[in-house]
């Protein structure tokens, strides 16, 4: 049985100019007991709704949400036992490092004795040992991340809730905490539910993620699969670079370039094709090239084909004969990686 | 164009600093009939005040021998505005934050009308006040100044505290409740805490604002109990006198003194 199960989450708001918005249009979602879960979704999409629901900040118009067959939704927030990480931190500033931490233990009553071994143990647990003495003031923004994050694991939830918590930090310790997190959350054995708008972010840390879109889930899947074989043109769109093609049942685009496609689903679809899946060949598309966008071992090329229609987006291996701008190329690629979308 | 400046600044502290100033100096003048008149350095003034004999020149008869009603003007007063600040601070906070955080009809409305008080006209409030104590038969007296004084100083808490709370992060409470804390234990842990620079302001600004009123309480005091304004602005009218700056510069200090106190406790208890 999965720890956390939403069925049918529905959730309208009213728009300030009269009209109703459905930021939770009917969401599914299992949430297994050590799995670290992505909602992924630009903003708007319903994914910090969802989140919210499960804290208790939000309320559902229609669908249930349990965690270990226990109804969530009866509960007041302060008595649901998940903890959540926020985007501010939301630290309080009157209160020391181990006062913070402590917090939820102080609030249920525990001594202050017992809650200093545990505070340290989950500032240690952070990487923060020896600073709970510090006013929050004197943090950086990192160090006050690793705070949040302590107070929030210190009562020992199963399910841990992350609202966005690395879109303040820079980019080299976003990607740092992003690996210190998945680790974490691995090394504590709990569930993980972690939101965010940035696609990288949801392949480097997840089991699974999931795509939303309009208080719907687009797709849900590993990171492979969500960025290998995307079910719809949103999520092909949205996860990574990709080139798309409207094919018909012969496999050709309204301006003549045609791929193989053995089993045609319908009449016209639409195929994609990942920039890296392309390569420098001696057939194949004919095209120019028209932009050159250095990436350090990589070079992106945007080629133009003959034919007509869209450029197309190509990565390259950066090497003394790489293509420059202006120069005509052919490209190729691995039939089996055109991928065909369902929507 | 900047010792232009410069010289703007100085001519404004000096517009606004200057009388205060004069009335330092005066209150250290040895001339008793005219002030403007500098004729040395005294302290007479200030013992007047605590109450030493002071030789004085029989020419001024009108002089106030008694220093003790003064004492007692001034122990109304810190009666009165202990009261206020006390009552106006609860209540004023009370409504911040039920205004802030509470969600009920008419929370808009409400808040509105409690900014009132503090456009309306003192004189329009104090004869208000008046007739309404009068139609209820209240005798005039301690209460109906600390009740006056509360109506208008509850807004200036009330708007002090809700601009602190403005600037709170919601997720703090949010944070507290998700951690476990029910309501209650928010507001005493996280709420008040977070908000206490604000309650401190508004008390401060309460309590000098009530130690201050002339006008509301010209109205509402009766004639046994006299606070220090009302009191002092009897004995202007009656000529004005050098104990007059002794006791200015006397208030003037204690303002200096809470004001700083004000200051320091909330430079001090910045959150981050």
């Amino acid at each position: 049985m999965s720890l956390l199960s939403v069925r049918g989450a529905r959730r309208v708001f009213q728009t300030p100019e009269g009209g109703r918005l459905a930021a939770l249009d009917g969401v599914d979602l299992q949430v297994g007991a050590e799995e670290f879960v992505t909602l992924l979704g630009p903003s708007g999409c319903g994914k910090t709704t969802l989140l919210r629901a499960i804290s208790g900040f939000e309320a559902l118009d229609e669908g249930t949400i349990h965690l270990q067959g226990a109804d969530l939704l009866r509960l007041a927030p302060y008595r649901r036992p998940v903890n959540t990480v926020f985007q501010s931190y939301a630290l309080f500033g009157h209160m020391s490092v181990a006062r913070n931490v402590g917090y939820a233990l102080e609030v249920r009553g525990m001594g202050r004795a017992a809650r200093q071994a545990r505070v340290d143990e989950a500032l240690e647990k952070v990487g923060l040992s020896g600073l709970g003495a510090r006013a929050i003031g004197q943090l950086s923004g990192g160090q006050r991340q690793r705070v949040a994050l302590a107070r929030a694991i210190v009562a020992e939830p199963r399910l841990l809730l992350l609202d966005e918590p690395l879109s303040a930090l820079d980019r080299n310790l976003r990607q740092q905490m992003q690996l210190e997190l998945k680790a974490l959350q691995a090394r504590l054995g709990i569930a993980f539910v972690f939101v965010t708008h940035d696609q990288e972010e949801a392949l480097t840390m997840s089991d699974r993620v999931v795509v939303m879109r309009k208080g719907r889930i687009e797709q849900i899947g590993p990171p492979r699969e969500i960025y290998r074989k995307p079910r719809t043109r949103f999520v092909a769109e949205f996860i990574g670079e990709t080139n798309l093609f409207d094919l018909d049942a012969q496999g050709r685009t309204p301006e003549g370039l045609i791929f193989a496609v053995p089993n045609p689903p319908a009449a016209r679809f639409t195929a994609c094709l990942r920039p890296s899946d392309f390569h420098l060949a001696e057939q194949g598309i004919a095209g120019v090239v028209t932009k050159v966008v250095y990436l350090g071992a990589d070079l992106h090329l945007y080629v133009q084909p003959k034919v007509g229609g869209p450029e197309l987006r190509v990565t390259a291996r950066d090497h003394a004969a790489a293509p420059v701008v202006g120069a005509e190329v052919h490209l190729g690629h691995d039939p089996e990686a055109l991928h065909l979308l369902e929507a | 164009m900047r010792s232009l400046l410069t010289l703007w600044s100085l001519a404004f502290f000096a517009f606004i600093y200057a009388p205060l100033a004069v009335i330092v100096a005066y209150s250290f003048n040895a001339n008793p009939v005219n002030m403007m008149i500098w004729d040395g350095f005294t302290l007479d003034w200030y013992r007047g005040l605590f109450g030493a004999a002071v030789e004085r020149p029989a020419s001024d008869a009108l002089y106030i021998e008694n220093t003790d009603q003064l004492l007692a003007a001034l122990r109304t007063s810190l009666t009165v505005a202990f009261f206020t600040t006390t009552i106006a601070t609860v209540l004023g906070t009370s409504l911040a934050i039920a205004l802030g955080r509470g969600r009920f009809v008419g929370q808009k409305a409400l808040g509105g009308f409690l900014l009132l008080p503090m456009m309306m006209p003192d004189i329009v409030l104090g004869i208000g006040l008046l007739i309404f104590f009068l139609t209820l038969g209240m005798q005039l007296s301690l209460l109906t100044i600390i009740i006056g004084h509360c109506t208008f100083l509850i807004s200036y808490v009330f708007v002090i505290v809700q601009a602190r709370l403005a600037g709170l992060d919601p997720a703090l409470e949010e944070a507290s409740a998700d951690l476990g804390a029910s309501p209650f234990v928010t507001l005493r842990k996280v709420l008040i805490p977070q908000l206490a620079p604000g309650i401190l302001g508004g008390a401060l600004l309460a309590f000098v604002i009530s130690m201050d009123d002339l006008v509301i309480t010209y109205f509402i005091a009766g004639t046994d109990n006299t606070t220090l304004p009302v009191f002092i602005f009897g004995m202007i009218r009656r000529g004005v006198k050098p104990e007059i700056n002794a006791i200015a510069t006397l208030i003037i200090l204690s303002s200096v003194v809470i004001a700083g106190l004000g200051l320091w406790l909330r430079a001090r208890k910045t959150p981050a």
